[in-house]
């Protein structure tokens, strides 16, 4: 039988969230604080040379008490409230009970198309939704500040 | 070198998404092979309690690698990370003689499955480091990978810790799938 949406939505939890330089696997940022606090927007200290490296590497870790069977998430990196990135990914089904992961990797843009840091600081937020199905599981807001 | 170079190197082909699926008992070294091939630290790994994906996006790729905990209550779910799989990993614990006919079984019950029929398959005969580590011939003798007639296969020694045989299983992997059809 499906899970209850607010049997879902209470069983849900996001755990953790990282950016690293996807070429050494060195983690740049990390927050353990509950990332899934309803409409809190998380602030992320990153040094500057992210925007140096060559690739970057978002991850997240999240757990729910319910099996889910259409599970999904969408990611967009938003400057200025205008979109740069975006990702769809389908997980399909969730273990219940389970603790699990999801990390992109991507090539950065050519140095020359590269914003500064000054332009960028403040003004870049990751923000990722869950889904199961239609139903919206979670929301993380993470505004990137380059220090 | 990563996944990302690894797929830099790569012609295309007709398709651009890859999915790899990545199985094995528990402790077999799944994650820390996913980890490894990252550069990423692999002292902390834990047992995996649900999934760990890594997504790949290159120019050309989108590679998704699927990582599912192997534990004896995790396995019954793997069934439902088959479709679409365009390669299976399997990943020994070469050391832990005691449980290769365990491993071997579930790898048995595992090519019986339709969603996996014709599936390319890599046996990633992990813990070579180790002094115990059995030959991946041995290994390939205890799992019967000699009688497989219905899919290519290959079986690839490595050491998740110290990364080697990684990348070259992946190459083969990613050589596998951009192939055509």
């Amino acid at each position: 039988m499906p899970a209850k949406a607010e049997d879902i939505l209470k069983g849900f939890k996001l755990n953790w969230m990282n950016l690293r330089d996807a070429e050494t696997g060195r983690i740049l940022w990390q927050a353990t604080e509950d990332l899934s606090v309803p409409g809190k927007e998380h602030e992320a200290r990153v040094p500057k040379r992210l925007l140096k490296c060559k690739s970057v590497s978002r991850e997240i870790n999240f757990s729910s008490t319910e099996q889910m069977n259409q599970f999904r998430l969408e990611q967009k990196v938003l400057f200025k409230g205008r979109c740069l990135e975006e990702w769809y990914f389908d997980f399909g089904f969730v273990i219940p009970n389970s603790t699990n992961t999801w990390q992109s990797l991507i090539e950065a843009a050519p140095e020359g198309q590269m914003m500064p840091a000054s332009l960028l600081s403040g003004h870049v937020v990751v923000e990722t939704k869950f889904f199961d199905d239609n139903l919206l599981v979670s929301t993380s807001r993470v505004r990137l500040y380059y220090v | 070198m990563g996944l990302l170079e690894l797929l830099r190197k790569l012609k295309a082909s007709p398709s651009h998404e890859i999915r790899v699926l990545l199985l094995g008992l528990d402790n077999a070294g799944k994650t820390t092979i996913l980890k490894s091939l990252a550069g990423e630290e692999v002292s902390k790994v834990t047992p995996t309690q649900g999934f760990n994906i890594k997504s790949v996006k290159q120019e050309k790729w989108n590679l998704n690698v699927w990582d599912i905990g192997g534990q004896r209550n995790i396995r019954p779910y793997w069934r439902n990370y088959f479709e679409n799989t365009d390669v299976l990993i399997y990943v020994i614990d070469s050391a832990d003689r005691k449980r290769l006919d365990e491993t071997g079984l579930e790898l048995t019950e595992l090519l019986e499955e339709e969603k996996l029929q014709g599936v390319p398959l890599l046996i990633f005969a992990n813990k070579q480091d180790l002094l115990s580590a059995a030959p991946p011939g041995e290994i390939a003798d205890s799992l019967g990978l000699n009688d497989i007639r219905t899919r290519t296969w290959q079986i690839q020694a490595c050491s998740a810790m110290s990364g080697e045989g990684l990348e070259h299983g992946m190459n083969w992997v990613l050589k596998t799938c951009s192939k055509p059809k």
